[in-house]
């Protein structure tokens, strides 16, 4: 009777094999593990050609099995198209016609298996199951336990797998843990984490500590941005902003991290919780820059011009119709010198492929 | 790694136990079905049918040739492990928590719950004596007067048993005489599993208290703990390697706002002498029940709160992981 041996016997398992011998233990074929499970809806015949294309890609084998078999196995399912296991002409699949009886071909050791169904919606479906077949050696023990009839419900199921209770879930990998920090942070939380963390981020443009993307700071600006920074009581570290962020929290509950509404944030204007329509939005304080380019938005504008003070207004001339911008923004101060250093800060400053122009803004005429 | 899905359970698993070889995976639920399965591949051999109330635990004889289930329905069944029939019932006054064949697949054990009224005892089977089954009557009995039992192994050469209590005492009772050998206190709240090592030199113990701690079997010394932040259902002692692995997660009904996303309940993998978590496997899609590893420690299996049972083979990374302290 057909026994089957294990590469790796356990130590106990060699005693077994000792005692009672009828020769060495033979070998045994099991049924096959489930390998992957396919299912393509087949429609009108014309679709047809191109599912089975769709076919031909053959889904990694899981790796069932430690050890020497799991390197052949995936590359050998690669190699294999399943068209070769199936030599026969596709079985007409007329709308109508009773299904084609589902086949078992093997070629090698991949046995595939292809049903027909039919639907709730009516649809066809042909699912394609890809088994591996190893042979294994095992103790005389389990061997036989291997050749045991199937009892209970599972009584009248078909040798190998059955697909109601078995399935092959998809990949999980187990994710290493190195250090303890790494526990508590999900993925979606690194990049924050490792923001808050650190001090020294360099800008391409002009190495200062901040992020690259639109950077307005030359080298000219950066020992004037730390003053800022010093004055505010910020940190260097906490200038840098994700780019498409809003205002980081200020100073005063930075170390929280707690969101702060703008009007008590520090430098916020409270005259932004009134409704009252007195916008003068210090005219003095604007200057209008042109020439941006139409991917840029106000948030891109508020990181640009923040490091000057405080702003009090950002209107950035979108077109009614497509949202589109139109290349021109005008930014309120609260303070004139801000203004004013921000025209010299930016004026002439390569901002996406544009140079922008900063200049004054001309009072509306209302 | 593909893990290998079981869905024989309609509801949430309560134990899954390797047999010795490893070669069969015995899967009980709280349906009343219980499902044997080839490790190898995922396919099921078999079931046992007959109890008619929640299965809470089961055991297999180190010749798998019985199968010993305890029920909800206060009732411990001996099966045959080859054809599925029902060898013995020994009916109770409970629910039977846990059960055990001692190391000689002569005399089983089971542990009754605290409930109508009646206390907690483990019962003994001698199963070479027929008329202790025909009869119903054990050959002893150990009352357990305080917290009830929640989960109980037989220790290392069967002269004694490890008993878990609902307040988190480890009790050893003497297996021929039935007194307390040594009482220990190291958990706050209930144990949910005592698993041994492949040796049985030592036991791991997983609590609700958020712990899982590593005992001696014999002293009942405590050696090492484990710490996570939720409950700890199972544990269980890679036979080969110095890793623990640890399923636990929140009661379902406890869980509101908490982890909704798919598949994120997870197993731990915790080193056993530094007492650090190096590895977690998602997967399950709630909180993790029992945890088994496979005898030659290569694959290990999970049964969860969702009624399905996973088998992972481990990729070659994991044999190869070493930790750095």
């Amino acid at each position: 009777m057909p026994t089957g041996d294990f590469d790796s016997k356990p130590s106990w398992a060699d005693q077994v094999e000792e005692e009672g011998e009828d020769g060495p233990a033979p070998r045994h074929p099991f049924p096959g593990q489930p390998v992957s499970n396919f299912r393509c809806s087949l429609g009108s015949p014309s679709s047809f050609h191109a599912t089975t294309r769709v076919l031909g890609i053959s889904t990694d084998a899981p790796l069932l099995r430690g050890g020497s078999y799991k390197c052949v196995t995936s590359e050998l399912l690669k190699g294999i198209p399943l068209a070769t296991g199936d030599t026969s002409p596709e079985p007409e699949l007329v709308p109508g016609a009773p299904l084609p009886p589902p086949k078992e071909v093997i070629n090698g050791n991949i046995k595939t298996v292809t049903e027909y169904k039919i639907d709730e919606d009516g649809k066809k479906f042909k699912i394609v199951r890809t088994f591996r077949i190893e042979t294994r050696k095992a103790s005389k023990a389990v061997a036989r336990r291997k050749n045991w009839k199937k009892f209970g419900n599972s009584e009248f199921d078909p040798p190998g797998p059955n697909v109601a209770t078995t399935t092959v879930s998809d990949d999980v990998s187990m994710t290493f843990i190195t250090s303890k920090e790494d526990l508590n942070c999900q993925e979606e939380e690194d990049p924050m984490n490792k923001l808050k963390g650190q001090k020294i981020v360099s800008c391409r443009i002009c190495k200062g500590d901040h992020w690259t993307t639109r950077c307005p700071y030359k080298d000219t600006l950066g020992p004037m941005q730390k003053e800022l920074a010093e004055q505010l009581g910020l940190s260097t570290g906490e200038k840098e902003k994700l780019p498409g962020e809003l205002e980081p929290v200020q100073a005063t509950q930075n170390k929280t991290g707690k969101y702060v509404p703008p009007s008590l944030r520090d430098g916020a204007s409270r005259r932004g919780e009134s409704m009252q329509p007195n916008r003068r939005a210090d005219d003095n304080a604007t200057i209008r820059v042109t020439n941006l380019s139409e991917d840029t938005r106000e948030t891109d504008l508020q990181e640009l011009f923040r490091p000057f003070g405080s702003i009090s207004r950002i209107y950035l001339a979108k077109d009614k119709t497509t949202g589109q911008s139109k290349g021109f923004a005008f930014i309120s101060f609260h303070r004139r010198e801000d203004a004013a250093r921000a025209i010299a800060g930016v004026s002439g400053f390569g901002y996406d492929h544009l140079i922008l122009n900063v200049e004054w803004a001309k009072p509306s005429t209302n | 790694m593909k893990p290998i899905l079981l869905q024989g359970h309609e509801r949430s698993i309560t134990q899954i136990k390797y047999n010795r070889e490893g070669d069969l995976l015995f899967t009980v639920a709280k349906d009343p079905i219980v499902n044997v399965w080839y490790s190898v591949n995922g396919e099921r051999l078999g079931t046992y049918m007959g109890h008619t109330g929640a299965v809470w635990c089961v055991d297999a004889d180190w010749d798998t040739k019985h199968v010993l289930t305890g029920s909800a329905d206060n009732s411990c069944r001996l099966w045959d492990c080859e054809t599925g029939k029902q060898l013995a019932l020994l009916k109770t006054n409970s629910a039977v928590r846990t059960c055990g064949f001692d190391f000689g697949g002569n005399i089983i054990m089971f542990s009754t719950d605290k409930q109508m009224g009646y206390q907690c005892f483990v019962s003994f089977f001698d199963l070479r004596d027929p008329s202790q089954i025909d009869s119903n009557e054990p050959y002893m009995k150990i009352p357990c007067n305080d917290s009830k039992i929640t989960s109980a192994v037989w220790g290392p050469l069967g002269e004694c048993i490890i008993a878990g209590h609902e307040g988190g005492e480890l009790n050893q009772y003497s297996a021929k005489s039935g007194e307390v050998l040594v009482n220990v206190k190291e958990h706050s709240r209930q144990i949910n599993d005592i698993q041994l090592s492949r040796d049985m030199t030592m036991f791991v113990t997983a609590s609700k208290d958020n712990t899982a701690k590593l005992f001696d079997s014999t002293t009942l010394e405590h050696q090492k703990t484990f710490r996570t932040e939720r409950p700890v259902n199972s544990a269980a002692l890679s036979p080969n390697y110095d890793h623990v692995v640890l399923g636990g997660g929140q009661e379902a009904m406890d869980v509101t706002t908490t982890s909704t996303r798919i598949g994120k309940f997870e197993a731990r993998f915790f080193h056993l002498a530094f007492e650090e978590e190096f590895g977690r496997v998602k997967g399950h899609f709630g909180p993790i029940n029992s945890v088994a590893f496979h005898p030659d420690g290569k694959s290990y299996s999970s049964g969860g709160e969702d009624g399905y049972v996973r088998i992972h083979y481990f990729d070659p990374q994991y044999f190869e992981f070493e930790f750095e302290a």
